[in-house]
C-alpha cells in the first residue's frame, strides 16, 4: 500500500468501533494522565532500564481494559522504534565501558543506553495510541477548549480531522488516475510537479470557501463546540489523583525490585 | 525530521513547549486581528490539504528516489506566516497523536523545528524580503528554494540541539550535526523546488491568492497605524524573533548543561577563538542551576556496583508485578463485559 | 403569502460577466418550484443570492418576507435553509449529530430543544440510527440525506436544493425523492436531473442564458421537447421511455 492508502487505512483503523467507549472520564483528565506519564517515562537515565521498566504495567493494564489489539498497536509503533534505534545507534559504539556480564559476554553502557532509548519511544507511543483510541481527536479538542486554547485553534484543528480523509482520498484518487496513465512511476514526474499539487490546492481552497459558506448559513460566528462529552466530576478528579500518585510510585519507587526482595525474603 | 518523545527530557520539552507555545499566543493574536472569519476555515481545509500533499511522492529526475512538499513554506505562501503557523501546528498535533509521527511531549519541539522555521524565518523573512517590490516566477522559484533550504538547516541544527540536550545519544555535537546538516541540505533543496512549482503554478493559476500579491502596501499601511500603537512593526517582528531564538538557544544550553560531551566540544571551540569567559561563567552557573533544579537524575545508575546484584530481584520482582496486573486487568474486563451485557 | 419574491433581479461576476438578466419570480407557501437548464445559466448563481451568499445584485429580493441584505442576513438565512450541492463541504463536523445540531445550537437553542430538533430531522431522513457515525464513513447517499437534515433541523419555510440527486444510485435517489416530497416546506431545487423534478416540483422555472425562458406547470414544459432541445436540455427519461413524446 502506498502512504496515502495507509493513511487512509490507520485513520478508519483508530477511529473503528470507538463509539461508547467514552465513558464517565473526562477527557482531559485522560490526557494530563497520559502527558504525566510520558514525563515520568522520559526523565529516567539514559542507564536506568531497570527503572523504566517498571512503567509497563500501566501500558498493560490500559491495553487490556481497552481491549487493545496488539498487531494494530504494534503496527503503529514500529517507525518509532526504527527512529529511536538509528537516534541510538551510535552508543554501543561510543560507550563500550562493560557494565553487566552475562557469561562470556559484557553488557556495555552503550547497548544499556540504547535500549533505554528504545523503550522509551515505544513506551510514549504506545501511551499515545491508548490515549487516542480512548478520547479520540473530538476527545483531544475538548480538553483544549477546556484548557482555554484560543477557540479559532480548536475550530481550525477540528476542520483538519473532518477533511483530513476527504483530502487524502481526492489526493489517492488523482494519484491513482496519474499512475494509470504513468505505469512504472514511482513518483510524480517533474513536469507535472506544480500542476498536480497545484490543482489539489485550487480545489482545497475553493472547499475552504464553500465550507465557510456552509457555516455561515448556520448561523456561525466564530467556533463551534465540536463533540460534547458525558462526565463525572468525582470519577474524572480520583482518577487524575490515583493514576498520577501510581504512576509518581512508580517513577520514584523501584517497585519491580522490592517486591523481589519480598517475595525472596518469604 | 519529526522528535520522538523518547529523544527529549522533560526540560528540554517544556522549554521548547514555551517558545512555541509564544509563538502560537502571537500568531492567535495576530489573526484574530485580521478579524477575518474566513481565515478558520481556510486554516482547517489548507492544514488537511497540506497533510496529504505531504504524503505525495515526488520522483527526483536522475535518482530514482522521491522527494515531498515543505508544508510551512506553502501554507504561509498562501495563508501568510502566521495563519500558516496555526495550520501547521494542527498538522504536527495530528500527526504526532493520529500517526505516531512525533509524540506528545516532544511537540512543542516538532512545532519550533519544523512550523516555526518554515513559516516565521521561511517566509516572514525571506519570502517578504525577495517579493518586496512585486512578485515574479523567479522570485518564487528563489524565494521557495531559499527558504526551504534555511528552514531546513535551522530544523536540523535544532534537532541536533534537543538531542544532545536530552542526553540520549553518545554522538558528540560536530559529528550529529556532520550527519544532519549535509543530508537537510539535499533535501530542502528537492523540497524547495517542489515547492517552487506549485506556487508558480498557482501564480499562473490564480495569483491573487499569494501571500503578498496585492502588494505590500495593504500591510504595510495597516502595519503604519498598528505601528503608532506600538505594535507588530516589521522591523520589530524581526527583532522579536531573533530574540526569541536567542533565549532558545539560551535555555536549550541550559537545559543540554546535563550532557557534558555535546555542548561543551562546542563551546571549547567557541572559548578558544574569541574573549567568552564571562559567557564560560554564565555556562558554569546554568550548570549548577541545572543540578540544583535537574528533574533527570544524572549518571545514578551507571558503574553503581548493587546494580547487578539488584537485577535478579528485579527481574523476579518484574514478572510478579506483571502478572498481577495482567491478571487483575483480565478479571476486570470479565466482570465489565458481564455487568454490560446483563444490562 | 410568497416566501420567496424577486423582481427585476440582475447580477455580474466582479470580473464583469453577467450571469442573471432581469430575473422575476415568485414562490408561495409550500410550493415546489424546479430550477432547471443547461450548466452554467445561473441555477447555482440564483440560489446563493437568495441566502445572500452573493453581494452586489440589483432588483429586489425577498426571502420570507425579509428583503436580502446585510442586516438581514440572520434572519434570511435562519428562515431558508440551502443545501450544497458537495455533501463533504456541507458536513463539516465529524459526527452526524453534532453536524446536525450545529445550526439550531448557532441560533441560541437550548441543549434539549436542539436534541429534539436534531432527532427529528434525523427522523424525517431515516438516519436516526446513524446518529453518531463518523461522516467519513457514511456512503454518498447516506450523507446527501444527513446534509439535508442539517438544514432541516433549523427548521426552516424555505428549502434551497443544488443538484440534489448528483451522484445517488436509484436507490438513494428514490429514497431522496420520498424524504423531499414528505416536506411541508417551500422548496426550490436547482438540477438538471429533470425526473426528478418531474417527481418533486408542481411547477418548473427554466433559465436560459440568465433569464427566464418559460415559468409554468413542470408538465407543460417537459413534455415540450422543442423548448427544452432549444435551451440546451432533453426530454426526461421516464417520458421517453413511455413514450409519452408528443411527436
Amino acid at each position: 500500500m502506498n502512504k496515502l492508502g495507509r493513511a487512509i487505512h490507520n485513520i478508519h483503523a483508530a477511529d473503528a468501533g470507538r463509539q461508547g467507549r467514552a465513558g464517565a472520564v473526562h477527557p482531559l483528565a485522560r490526557l494530563l494522565v497520559a502527558l504525566w506519564y510520558a514525563v515520568a517515562v522520559v526523565s529516567f537515565g539514559r542507564y536506568d532500564i531497570a527503572g523504566l521498566s517498571g512503567m509497563l504495567p500501566y501500558l498493560l493494564i490500559f491495553g487490556i481494559w481497552d481491549g487493545i489489539s496488539v498487531k494494530d498497536m504494534a503496527g503503529r509503533i514500529f517507525p518509532v522504534l526504527v527512529l529511536t534505534g538509528i537516534a541510538g545507534a551510535a552508543n554501543p559504539f561510543l560507550d563500550r565501558e562493560v557494565y553487566w556480564r552475562i557469561g562470556q559476554n559484557g553488557v556495555t553502557g552503550g547497548m544499556i543506553s540504547m535500549a533505554t532509548l528504545m523503550l522509551k519511544g515505544i513506551f510514549c507511543a504506545a501511551s499515545s495510541y491508548l490515549l487516542m483510541w480512548e478520547i479520540g481527536m473530538e476527545g483531544i479538542c475538548y480538553s483544549l477548549r477546556c484548557l482555554h486554547v484560543p477557540k479559532e485553534f480548536v475550530t481550525a484543528l477540528l476542520l483538519i480531522y473532518r477533511y483530513l480523509i476527504v483530502l487524502l482520498k481526492e489526493a489517492e484518487r488523482m494519484m491513482q488516475a496519474y499512475k494509470l496513465r504513468a505505469p512504472g512511476q514511482r513518483g510524480i514526474h517533474i513536469k507535472a510537479w506544480g500542476a498536480f499539487v497545484g490543482q489539489l490546492l485550487l480545489r482545497s481552497i475553493d472547499r475552504a470557501e464553500t465550507v465557510y459558506e456552509s457555516m455561515l448559513l448556520r448561523g456561525y460566528h466564530g467556533e463551534f463546540a465540536g463533540k460534547y462529552f458525558r462526565w463525572e466530576k468525582g470519577i474524572s478528579i480520583s482518577y487524575v489523583l490515583l493514576w498520577g500518585m501510581a504512576i509518581a510510585c512508580f517513577r520514584a519507587v523501584p517497585v519491580f525490585e522490592l517486591t523481589g526482595n519480598l517475595l525472596q525474603r518469604i | 525530521m519529526h522528535m520522538a518523545d523518547a529523544l527529549v527530557t522533560p526540560v528540554v520539552a517544556g522549554t521548547m513547549y514555551a517558545c512555541s507555545g509564544a509563538a502560537m499566543a502571537y500568531s492567535i493574536r495576530k489573526v484574530r486581528l485580521e478579524n477575518d472569519a474566513r481565515k478558520i476555515p481556510v486554516i482547517g481545509v489548507m492544514g488537511a490539504f497540506v497533510f496529504a500533499a505531504q504524503m505525495i511522492n515526488f520522483s527526483i529526475p536522475g535518482t530514482g528516489s522521491s522527494g515531498h512538499l515543505c508544508g510551512g513554506m506553502l501554507l504561509s505562501a498562501v495563508l501568510g506566516p502566521e495563519a500558516g503557523f496555526l495550520a501547521m501546528i494542527g498538522v504536527l498535533l495530528v500527526q504526532c497523536l493520529m500517526f505516531a509521527d512525533g509524540g506528545l511531549l516532544a511537540l512543542g519541539c516538532n512545532i519550533w523545528n519544523m512550523a516555526f522555521y518554515g513559516c516565521f524565518i521561511g517566509a516572514m523573512v525571506i519570502w517578504r524580503q525577495i517579493m518586496k517590490r512585486g512578485i515574479s516566477k523567479r522570485k518564487i522559484a528563489a524565494a521557495s528554494v531559499l527558504g526551504c533550504m534555511a528552514t531546513l538547516q535551522l530544523g536540523a541544527f535544532s534537532v541536533t540541539l534537543e538531542t544532545l540536550a536530552s542526553g540520549v545519544t553518545e554522538l558528540p555535537f560536530a559529528a550529529f550535526a556532520a550527519v544532519m546538516q549535509p543530508i537537510h541540505l539535499a533535501i530542502g533543496l528537492v523540497e524547495g523546488l517542489i515547492t517552487a512549482a506549485v506556487l508558480c503554478f498557482i501564480y499562473e493559476a490564480r495569483p491573487e491568492l499569494l501571500w503578498g500579491h496585492t502588494g505590500w502596501a495593504g500591510c504595510g499601511q495597516k502595519q503604519g497605524e498598528e505601528g503608532k500603537k506600538g505594535r507588530f512593526t516589521y522591523k520589530g517582528t524581526v527583532a522579536a524573533l531573533l530574540a526569541a531564538a536567542a533565549v532558545t538557544g539560551g535555555l536549550l544550553s541550559l537545559a543540554a548543561s546535563s550532557d557534558p560531551d555535546g555542548l561543551e566540544w562546542s563551546m571549547e571551540r567557541v572559548a578558544e577563538t574569541s574573549e567568552l569567559e564571562a559567557e564560560g561563567r554564565a555556562y558554569e552557573m546554568a550548570g549548577r542551576v541545572q543540578e540544583t533544579t535537574a528533574v533527570l537524575p544524572d549518571y545514578a545508575w551507571k558503574n553503581s556496583e548493587s546494580a547487578a546484584g539488584t537485577a535478579f530481584s528485579g527481574i523476579v520482582g518484574g514478572a510478579a508485578v506483571i502478572l498481577l496486573c495482567v491478571g487483575c486487568s483480565f478479571l476486570f474486563r470479565f466482570f465489565r463485559n458481564r455487568a454490560a451485557k446483563n444490562e | 403569502m410568497d416566501k420567496i419574491k424577486v423582481e427585476n433581479l440582475c447580477f455580474a461576476y466582479p470580473n464583469g460577466n453577467q450571469v442573471l438578466h432581469n430575473v422575476s419570480f415568485r414562490v408561495t407557501e409550500g410550493e415546489s418550484v424546479g430550477l432547471i437548464g443547461a450548466n452554467g445559466v445561473g441555477k447555482s448563481t440564483l440560489l446563493k443570492l437568495l441566502v445572500g451568499l452573493a453581494d452586489g445584485y440589483q432588483g429586489r429580493v425577498y426571502v420570507g418576507g425579509a428583503s436580502v441584505e446585510k442586516r438581514n442576513l440572520a434572519a434570511v438565512r435562519k428562515n431558508a435553509g440551502y443545501v450544497f450541492q458537495d455533501s463533504d463541504s456541507q458536513l463539516f463536523l465529524s459526527t452526524v449529530y453534532e453536524d446536525v445540531a450545529f445550526g439550531p445550537r448557532n441560533y441560541g437553542c437550548c441543549e434539549e430543544e436542539t436534541e429534539r430538533r436534531t432527532m427529528e430531522a434525523l427522523r424525517k431522513v431515516h438516519l436516526e440510527d446513524l446518529r453518531d457515525r463518523q461522516i467519513y464513513r457514511m456512503s454518498g447517499g447516506q450523507k446527501k440525506l444527513a446534509s439535508l437534515a442539517t438544514v432541516l433541523s433549523m427548521e426552516p419555510e424555505i428549502m434551497l436544493l443544488d443538484e440534489p440527486s448528483i451522484a445517488l444510485d436509484p436507490r438513494n435517489r428514490r429514497n431522496l425523492i420520498s424524504v423531499l416530497n414528505e416536506l411541508s416546506a417551500a422548496k426550490v431545487i436547482a438540477s438538471h436531473d429533470l425526473d426528478m423534478i418531474w417527481d418533486t416540483c408542481g411547477r418548473t422555472i427554466l433559465l436560459f442564458e440568465g433569464k427566464i425562458v418559460r415559468d409554468g406547470r413542470t408538465e407543460d414544459i417537459l413534455r415540450d421537447r422543442q423548448l427544452l432541445e432549444e435551451n440546451g436540455l432533453e426530454l426526461p427519461l421516464g417520458l421517453q421511455r413511455r413514450g409519452i413524446d408528443p411527436d
